[in-house]
């Protein structure tokens, strides 16, 4: 745990990654977060928390297909590893349980 | 807000990103960021999608993305650059000789360079400001002569509204009095008189050309016969403001016309870099209503520039207006009308036979060339000097080599040694050309500044080419040496590289005196030109033209100038007696022949011109009183007694016309009428009572006095205007002007261009003493006198000035040879000229090399072989 250093805008990154599935490049990242979180994102901030979790091995990632509406461009899918499956499960599991030490919930 | 088909992102935000986000990641960022701006674009403006695209972009320059400009990798290079510096800085201080010399040379180099760089990027600006420059043209004409085809660059007054309405392309037409029909005269307002010039104009002058109207409305002004608009600085010279003289009545008495007329605009002045000078537009109708010809088809009183269609082939144009005068109601069938850019005109000007010949470009281009040559002299004497210096080098490149530098790190430091150096020459130059150019102004007549607007962009660069070509062959050639070699101490290629200095001193050596030729013939020329018999004795005369009324009987000032007792002669003329251009035909001398076309020089003078002008009478006499001369007496000139082939000249009568003869009463011995660009001609003088040009001799020793009286006669006839009298000889110096500037300039060049030769030989000399130090000493301990010291050392520089000699030499005799072309009246390259820049070079060379060899030869040779 102590090693892994996952960000908390770079773990709701990384979840949005493992929902997307194979649709998961940056554009599409950016949709589903702005959606959920409501609120706007730049591709910058996107797009760099995407760069430094590869750089963690986090992500793997290989190019996906062009698009007209990219300029011809390819995509970049972005897939989690399991070691990030692993690290995000234990963040779960931490939170939960700190969640179910909190006293007032408890005793309620 | 109109769409484009395809929204684009902003090209100068897509080019930031290019730049700096890592190139691993650029596909994929570059598609997002493209896929996002076309989402935006259907949901915002395309305007806020684009000024959302920027902000987008901007967040994207953040460490992760962009590649790393501070990364450790890249400090490598900085600490070499602060190396190279370093050293560079250390070896100018050792070697200061050398790095003086260096610094003198290009800076001189690259001084001269800029003010010659000034001069032509103003010549080339001329008349280029017109906003609509590129769809500009103005209407030539060539005109078919019996023997000679004749360019004018004035055409019919109806040209431009004919061919506004005939050609599509033509999207409107200007027309201006030509340069013969402009109103010059005084302008006055209540008590004060001004002297100003004017210009016809059509209505759209202000429209299609690109001088500003400061105050007036653009509907109106140039609109009607009875109004006036008027420069800035007349305004304010007459009004005191430019406001003021709005609406004021202003009354205009000058050559073409007496008015009264309203001020209803004023205009900024007509920028120094416009061919066009004017003080004040009227409208071309008061021309027309002076003179109808003004606005007939054969009447060529007008200037016509067309606003072109964008992208119209002019080529094809040309060859649809060609006969575009050959009309039957138009003319006779002898005129090719084409178009030229309008800008064009004041660099290329001149044709000869209906074809280009040049202009101010040849001059335009002589100086680039010198400029060039000025600057690669320079960048010899580095490349000689630094080569020569290898040697020292060698250990450093060694060492460097050997642990493990890249050819291309020497490379890169060499270039960087002469880059900076060159930089340092700039910041030189810079100085000194702002100490020249009031100098410089002076000589060119321009008011040249080194301002930001001018081109820094274009000034750097020439520094840097100079730096690298300056830094190149040391570069490479210094940096290819082999470490092993170099540390043991051999030098291979010793003997190549000593030719390789050898050329490049023939090459600047050739060049110099290539220089010192064009000097001494230029100037040779000039000075023969205004020197030379020209028929005529213009010594003492005074010339001073009329102004105001054309018909003003010239009698009366006549005789009261006579009366002055200062005066020796006075007599008048139509034209001016140095244009040399005034022409007449339709003589005929031979019964039935088709012989009238032959076109003659022609001036139009009045009584006792020819007496004053101490031309001299072959046969009969002049024009005279007595005899009640009219016009329809001539005189004629030998050549054209040649040209006719009279044997008894006096008396004959030419025919003129189906009713008139001209009579032959005088022959006159040749002389020369204009300068001496041009030939003598065949010449027909005809005679004018009425001429406005005045010359008076009067008695040399009393010139003060006697121009005192001449004023005060012309005051009392013309009491508006000022008295403006110049010295015939002095005109007739004037015409040599442009070729005069090119002499001054070239001077300075050529000096310029020796001194920077010869600072590299003095480094090269001091450098050869130097390396011979130990012979010279071992000579002088075995009883070497000083004068066999400084042949050896001067025999291998005098080799290669003579060669040198010899490669200029036919190349100094064809460019002279050309640019005589333009005379019809030129010096013989006599060989003597030849001789004389060959040992002047000579000289200057050994005088160079003398001040090292002399050092070298009176060394105690104990010094130079004390240390081993």
């Amino acid at each position: 745990m102590k090693k892994t250093k996952l960000g908390e805008f770079e773990e709701l990154v990384l979840l949005t990654v493992v929902v997307l599935q194979d649709q998961a490049y940056g554009v599409e990242i950016k949709r589903e977060l702005e959606e959920r979180l409501r609120e706007s994102l730049s591709v910058g901030s996107i797009q760099s928390a995407l760069k430094r979790m590869e750089e963690k091995g986090f992500l793997t990632s290989e190019f996906g297909e062009a698009t007209q509406k990219r300029g011809g461009k390819r995509k970049r899918i972005y897939q989690a590893t399991p070691y990030a499956h692993r690290v995000l499960e234990e963040m779960k599991d931490v939170r939960a349980q700190l969640w179910a030490s909190i006293p007032g919930i408890a005793t309620n | 807000m109109i769409q484009p088909k395809t929204p684009t992102p902003p090209r100068w935000s897509l080019r930031l990103l290019r730049l700096f986000i890592r190139k691993d990641f650029l596909e994929e960022i570059e598609g997002d960021m493209e896929e996002v701006f076309m989402d935006e674009v259907e949901q915002y403006s395309y305007r806020k999608a684009r000024r959302r695209y920027n902000w987008q972009m901007l967040r994207l320059l953040r460490p992760t993305l962009t590649h790393n400009i501070f990364n450790s990798q890249k400090l490598n290079y900085y600490g070499m650059f602060k190396h190279n510096i370093l050293v560079t800085f250390r070896g100018f201080k050792r070697h200061k000789l050398t790095f003086l010399i260096n610094l003198i040379g290009l800076s001189t180099g690259l001084a001269a360079s800029l003010l010659i760089y000034l001069w032509v990027t103003d010549e080339r600006s001329v008349d280029t400001f017109h906003e609509n420059n590129d769809q500009l043209h103005w209407v030539m004409t060539h005109f078919q002569l019996p023997e000679t085809m004749v360019t004018w660059n004035y055409t019919s007054g109806k040209m431009a509204e004919n061919m506004k309405a005939d050609f599509p392309e033509v999207l409107d037409a200007v027309r201006v009095g030509n340069h013969f029909f402009r109103p010059r005269g005084v302008m006055s307002f209540e008590e004060d008189n001004f002297e100003i010039s004017g210009l016809f104009a059509s209505q759209n002058f202000f429209d299609v050309l690109s001088y500003d109207l400061f105050l007036g409305n653009p509907e109106t002004v140039l609109s009607n016969k009875e109004t006036i608009v008027i420069s800035r600085s007349l305004a304010e010279k007459i009004f005191g403001t430019a406001e003021k003289a709005m609406n004021q009545t202003v009354a205009w008495e000058n050559t073409l016309f007496n008015k009264e007329l309203i001020v209803n605009g004023v205009f900024e002045d007509p920028p120094t870099n416009s061919t066009q000078q004017f003080e004040a537009l009227i409208n071309y109708g008061v021309l027309i209503d002076r003179d109808p010809w003004a606005d007939r088809w054969n009447g060529g009183y007008a200037q016509t520039y067309l606003l072109m269609k964008e992208g119209t082939d002019m080529n094809a144009f040309n060859e649809k207006i060609a006969d575009y005068m050959n009309i039957e109601e138009r003319s006779t069938g002898r005129f090719t009308v084409f178009t030229r850019p309008y800008a064009s005109g004041y660099l290329y000007g001149e044709y000869k036979e209906g074809v280009l010949t040049g202009g101010r470009i040849q001059n335009v281009q002589l100086f680039t060339y010198i400029a060039i040559f000025i600057l690669l002299i320079a960048c010899i004497n580095f490349m000689n000097l630094s080569t020569a210096q290898a040697s020292k080098k060698m250990k450093e490149i060694g060492v460097k080599k050997a642990i493990g530098a890249h050819r291309y790190a020497l490379i890169f430091q060499f270039l960087s040694e002469s880059v900076i150096l060159s930089v340092m020459a700039l910041a030189l130059a810079i100085g000194l050309v702002s100490l020249c150019l009031p100098q410089f102004n002076y000589i060119t007549g321009k008011t040249l500044e080194l301002s930001l607007s001018n081109g820094w962009g274009a000034i750097i660069s020439i520094v840097l080419v100079t730096g690298l070509l300056a830094g190149s062959y040391p570069a490479f050639y210094l940096s290819g040496f082999k470490p092993v070699a170099v540390l043991k101490g051999k030098i291979a290629g010793l003997k190549g590289e000593e030719w390789i200095r050898k050329g490049l001193v023939v090459v600047q050596f050739t060049l110099s005196i290539v220089f010192i030729i064009g000097v001494l013939v230029i100037n040779r020329q000039i000075e023969f030109a205004q020197n030379a018999p020209l028929g005529y004795d213009g010594s003492h005369v005074v010339k001073f033209e009329r102004k105001g009324s054309q018909t003003a009987d010239p009698l009366p000032m006549l005789t009261e100038l006579n009366q002055i007792p200062g005066v020796t002669s006075a007599a008048n003329m139509a034209g001016d007696f140095l244009w040399g251009q005034d022409s007449g035909s339709g003589y005929s001398w031979q019964d039935g022949e088709e012989d009238d076309n032959h076109l003659f020089k022609s001036p139009k003078i009045g009584f006792n011109l020819i007496e004053t002008m101490r031309l001299e009478m072959v046969a009969g006499r002049s024009f005279s009183r007595e005899f009640n001369d009219d016009r329809t007496k001539i005189i004629i000139n030998e050549s054209a007694v040649k040209l006719m082939g009279l044997d008894d000249p006096v008396g004959t009568k030419l025919g003129y016309s189906p009713t008139e003869t001209r009579e032959i009463i005088g022959v006159v011995k040749d002389f020369q009428y204009g300068s001496m660009h041009q030939e003598i001609e065949p010449m027909v003088i005809r005679f004018r009572e009425w001429g406005r040009n005045f010359l008076v001799k009067i008695q040399p020793g009393t010139e003060v006095n006697t121009l005192d009286q001449i004023e005060a006669v012309y005051k009392k006839f013309h009491p508006k205007y000022d008295f403006e009298a110049s010295f015939l000889m002095d005109d007739y110096d004037a015409l040599y002007d442009s070729e005069d500037k090119v002499a001054q300039l070239s001077n300075y060049m050529a000096a310029i261009a020796i001194l920077v030769s010869c600072l590299g030989l003095f480094g090269l000399a001091a450098f050869t003493a130097e390396r011979k130090t130990k012979e010279i000493g071992i000579r002088k301990v075995l009883g070497a006198s000083r004068v066999a010291i400084m042949r050896i050392l001067s025999k291998s520089f005098t080799g290669t000035i003579l060669v040198a000699i010899v490669l200029a030499i036919p190349i100094g005799y064809f460019a002279a040879e050309s640019w005589l072309q333009n005379f019809a009246y030129s010096i013989e390259l006599s060989w003597w000229i030849f001789t004389l820049a060959g040992i002047l070079s000579m000289l200057i060379a050994w005088l160079t090399v003398s001040f090292q060899t002399l050092k070298a030869a009176r060394v105690n040779p104990v010094e130079c072989l004390r240390h081993e």
